[in-house]
């Protein structure tokens, strides 16, 4: 069977898991609910659906935004900060879409760092760009991102003037943003492109310079290369005619995009980002032939609109195979914010800016720390778990953060603090996992109990033997089962003896503690 | 922003070679050789990199004796008074509070190198500890860090296939929670961020319990061996850590703990060290320099925020320095400090400093060579209000990576990507023949070793000119060192026995260096 076929059943919930796992961050019992049982357009129907642009971020101690400033903040670092918070708390309170995961896939493709940019005014209007082209159209989105005033700083396209060509956007948009590099076939020649048309491509970008004071592009004519540029037999021996006057950049740089958009390549590079980021990073001739060339097809066929790309990839049956399911490593945002999703963690309300913005903080915080942080990407080629051959997700995982990612299991089941500075008050928001258990049937059977909460932990079914390990050794050491079932029901009989209430909690936060510290934890 | 991908030349030979019984004392000639063979291979080099975060104030830190009518013009409301300060020499000295680095200095433990920045500045927090992290030019962005990439040529394919028996330590500890560019390798952190060691193995103990040793066989089972894999090497380090730390005391006396956190990291990496781990690099933190306003007191110009920092540092150093020493591991261990830039020589209106441009580095250790290296920074040649670069700070990490690491010319290239002038830091010859030293034919030493070929015991022997420091290598043909002993010797013949009947047959290499140059000979091992 074709493995782009479409995924014919309705959704079990453990496939629509799957899907929630993959498209968002997490899976919470709600949203399994919601989409169990739908067909699989159905539930596409949902995660693709167009979301309105969130409020701005906010500085949480002034209550006030900062995104319409005409210059920058002293505390810029700060305002960055805010901004990644806000960003985290999108992710986190996300309903049952697509959007936040795109965004960062997004991120990740056009990378961007506020170290270089040096301005959170400019990182959030590329995030706006981001978040508005997202589940759009990649021509436009890249026509956008190619004079995006972040951008325009970060690889140096503010520089680029007639006379003295500035290459680096021009390298990186072929490169990493839209042809891919191809095998170095001679000296200089990428088999997708040459230098020679790195040179040409830059001199087709000359002109364009971002302006401080409302975060926007320009282009100078004067500052623009007017001459024809020929391009290499990779591109069929294309020659931009040079233009001069006010619109000679627009008009140039969409003949530079329609060159490289009738390659065939472009669109094949962006389905394998694709696959690598939401699939499987192991591209095998057969995906090569079977998912990612008829993906292209169908990205070109639909003058390169992102939906229906994603719509073949993630209905597919292939998506859904065994294989698939589990064999991505948890990216440290899957952990740190898919898990207070999964779990249900208490978290303020945006209304309460200042605990709001100090508890997304920690959870991205704990991610920067895991390596990855938002708005800082490692460099212009984006996160090495998406590139870096033969490790890809395996990137994630090492000695320096494994013991961090275990210790979020104490973070989870303690809970966090968060202190606004000014009244200096202090607020604690806490998994319940007695209220957690008790949305699952039978909470009183500790087989049940296993069963139940190792089918939401895990993204693969767990064997018998380990859950008879993790009731007997973990849940229950030394005990046996009609303990748990006597505990439970004293404690319900007086739910309010808080004793009662500790000794169901101390043995299931155990529980969940050790459950997350297993390798089946981190993969997704 | 520019990318720049290291391309690692052919993987660098470093298997070491096992030798089955060997020990010093098997050669029984040479008690030199005895006491050093422990303590001078490569293998055994540590080195602490100490990042004082914030951008610390130079000027105040090594202060220009020879400039202070200027100095106490354009820093009036923070300049110390001279005779507070800690000369080193007629024109140069130390802030008043780093009393300990004083005595270190006077021991010639401590080198000062004047004027250390990255050409073309970015007064950016980030973007300059980046740059000192990696190594990086201004314009250019890697993404692992110098140490990193240095760990990356000695131990490929990390962290597949560790721990080892050559390696089954950490190859870096950070005692922090956030791993650092400066030891990210290309494929993954080169270490372990440790804060406590009790509490680090409690962390990754007991994440495996029987019944979860199988995986399915797919691609998720392949990713979940991977991650057992790694909580396995995490386990594995932290107990070699927990035992090394638990065998070793600290035996000189540090600040109360709690106090000055980076005595508190030093003290834990002394036990480490002491304790017998071969982990190479260790990196400690102090954060606070940032100091734009009030860096001093307005009663006592002496005292205030910068004093209390670099007093932390004088005492966390002299005293780190004490405890190698006590615990007789001084000659291999090396720190340095760094700062992602200096600040400006012109103070501000809130009795601090701004951004700037170059400072001084700290080097220490009894390896190395002490005093002031460079004159002092210009108060009057300025840039844009701001120091000149005397030395580019990769001109420290190359004469770390050749004199202390002894690294060879592919590996260095692949940590540095190009050459940079070295500085004298290290005071024993270095092993790496690639430095800017005279190379002299054997003739010029009369080295040679008799007989050749050696079935049991051989005599290496050579001519000094003059006294000098030396030191003499053996290397396997697969240029692993085999031992090495250094020390003063006078002028005239000298005679080496070495014992190879623990070798396998085959050729090896010895190399004498000596402060005039360095030779080489081979001998053959038959059996």
């Amino acid at each position: 069977m074709p493995l782009l076929d479409k995924y014919p059943a309705p959704l079990t919930a453990k496939a629509a898991e799957h899907l929630l796992r993959r498209t968002m961050f997490g899976a919470s019992r709600a949203d399994i609910a919601a989409l169990t049982g739908r067909t699989i357009d159905q539930a596409l129907d949902t995660l693709l659906r167009d979301q309105t642009a969130p409020a701005p971020p906010i500085d949480p101690t002034t209550g006030q935004t900062w995104v319409n400033d005409i210059i920058r903040s002293q505390n810029d670092g700060q305002l960055n900060n805010h901004m990644k918070s806000w960003w985290v708390g999108l992710m986190a309170n996300q309903p049952i879409s697509i959007m936040e995961k795109m965004t960062l896939f997004w991120h990740n493709h056009f990378a961007s760092q506020w170290s270089v940019v040096n301005e959170s005014r400019y990182m959030y209007k590329q995030h706006q760009t981001l978040r508005r082209n997202a589940l759009g159209n990649f021509r436009t989105f890249v026509r956008e991102i190619a004079i995006d005033p972040a951008m325009l700083r970060y690889l140096n396209g503010n520089r680029n003037v007639a006379g003295a060509p500035q290459e680096n956007f021009a390298r990186e948009l072929q490169e990493l943003f839209t042809i891919g590099k191809g095998p170095e076939i001679s000296q200089g020649n990428y088999t997708t492109y040459t230098e020679d048309d790195v040179k040409a491509a830059a001199r087709v970008l000359t002109g364009w310079t971002d302006i401080n004071t409302s975060v926007t592009s320009s282009f100078r004519a004067a500052q623009h290369d007017t001459g024809n540029k020929q391009f290499s037999a990779a591109y069929q021996n294309t020659v931009i005619m040079g233009r001069t006057g006010a619109n000679a950049g627009l008009d140039e740089l969409n003949d530079l995009l329609n060159m490289i958009f009738r390659q065939n390549a472009t669109s094949e590079y962006i389905v394998s980002k694709f696959y690598r980021f939401f699939v499987n990073s192991n591209i095998t001739p057969t995906i090569t032939n079977e998912v990612i060339k008829p993906l292209a097809k169908i990205f070109r066929d639909g003058n390169y609109e992102i939906k229906p790309v994603l719509r073949a990839l993630f209905g597919s049956i292939h998506f859904f195979d065994n294989n698939i399911i589990g064999c991505m490593i948890k990216t440290p945002l899957d952990l740190t914010v898919g898990t207070v999703r999964q779990l249900q963690v208490r978290m303020p309300a945006a209304t309460q800016a200042v605990f709001y913005y100090g508890f997304m903080r920690q959870l991205q915080g704990l991610s920067a720390q895991l390596q990855q942080d938002l708005l800082e990407l490692p460099n212009v080629a984006g996160w090495q778990a998406y590139y870096q051959e033969p490790l890809f997700y395996q990137v994630w995982i090492n000695t320096a953060t494994m013991p961090a990612r275990a210790n979020y299991s104490n973070v989870v089941t303690n809970g966090w603090s968060v202190t606004d500075q000014a009244s200096n008050q202090t607020q604690r928001y806490t998994f319940d996992s007695i209220a957690f258990l008790q949305q699952f049937p039978n909470p009183e059977d500790p087989i049940k109990v296993i069963d139940n909460l190792t089918q939401h932990f895990f993204a693969i079914d767990l064997t018998e033997a380990q859950k008879d390990q993790l009731l007997d050794k973990v849940l229950l050491p030394g005990l046996p089962e009609y303990e748990w079932t006597k505990e439970w029901s004293d404690f319900m009989a007086t739910p309010n003896d808080t004793m009662k209430r500790n000794q169901i909690k101390t043995k299931l936060d155990n529980l969940v503690r050790y459950m997350m510290r297993l390798a089946e934890f981190q993969i997704n | 922003m520019e990318r720049r991908d290291f391309i690692r030349g052919a993987t660098a030979v470093t298997l070491p070679l096992a030798l089955s019984g060997y020990s010093a004392k098997a050669m029984g000639l040479s008690p030199l050789l005895e006491s050093l063979a422990v303590a001078s291979a490569a293998a055994d080099r540590y080195l602490v990199l100490i990042q004082l975060a914030g951008g610390n104030d130079g000027i105040n830190t090594v202060i220009p004796l020879d400039q202070m009518s200027e100095y106490n013009r354009i820093r009036g409301n923070i300049a110390l008074p001279e005779n507070r300060v800690l000369k080193l020499n007629n024109a140069t000295g130390l802030h008043p509070s780093m009393v300990g680095m004083k005595s270190l200095f006077d021991a010639g433990n401590l080198a000062v190198i004047q004027g250390v920045a990255y050409p073309n500045s970015n007064f950016s927090h980030f973007r300059s500890t980046d740059i000192w992290m990696s190594g990086a030019d201004f314009n250019e962005y890697l993404s692992t860090g110098w140490a990193g990439r240095y760990l990356d040529s000695q131990f490929p394919n990390y962290p597949v296939g560790y721990p080892s028996t050559e390696m089954p330590d950490p190859l870096a500890i950070q005692i922090s929670a956030s791993p650092s560019l400066t030891l990210k390798g290309t494929n993954a952190p080169m270490g372990v961020n440790v804060q406590d060691p009790a509490a680090f193995l409690r962390l990754v103990q007991g994440s495996a319990v029987e019944g979860f040793d199988t995986a399915p066989n797919n691609d998720a089972g392949r990713q979940i061996a991977y991650i057992r894999q790694i909580q396995g090497q995490s386990e594995t380090y932290a107990s070699v850590i927990k035992n090394a730390y638990d065998k070793a005391k600290n035996l000189a006396t540090y600040t109360p703990m709690g106090i000055n956190s980076l005595a508190d990291q030093l003290a834990i990496v002394a036990r480490l060290i002491a304790g017998g781990l071969k982990t190479r690099v260790y990196l400690v933190t102090l954060g606070g320099f940032d100091t734009h306003a009030l860096q001093v007191s307005l009663t006592d110009r002496t005292l205030g925020t910068h004093a209390t920092l670099l007093a932390r540092v004088s005492e966390g150093i002299s005293s780190f320095q004490q405890d190698l020493k006590l615990n007789r591991i001084d000659n291999k261990v090396v720190g340095m400090t760094f700062s992602e830039f200096g600040r400006r020589p012109g103070s501000n209106i809130s009795s601090g400093t701004d951004h700037g441009t170059s400072a001084p580095v700290f080097v220490f250790g009894s390896a190395i060579r002490g005093g002031v290296l460079n004159s002092n920074p210009s108060l009057t040649n300025l840039n844009g209000g701001n120091l000149q670069m005397q030395t580019d700070f990769r001109q420290v990490y190359a004469s770390i990576l050749k004199q202390w690491f002894a690294t060879d010319n592919t590996e260095y290239r692949a940590i540095l990507g190009k050459d940079y002038n070295t500085l004298p830091l290290i005071r024993t010859a270095s092993t790496s023949a690639n430095d800017t030293q005279t190379v002299m034919n054997a003739t010029t030493l009369q080295l040679q070793n008799y007989p050749n070929p050696v079935s049991s015991t051989t005599t290496i022997e050579y001519v000094l000119p003059a006294s000098s420091n030396v030191r003499l290598t053996i290397f396997d043909g697969l240029g692993s060192v085999i031992t090495s002993l250094e020390e003063q010797q006078s002028s005239g013949m000298h005679r080496v026995a070495f014992n190879a009947e623990s070798l396998a047959a085959g050729t090896y290499l010895y190399r004498l260096q000596t402060e005039r140059g360095v030779a080489s000979g081979k001998m053959i091992v038959a059996r």
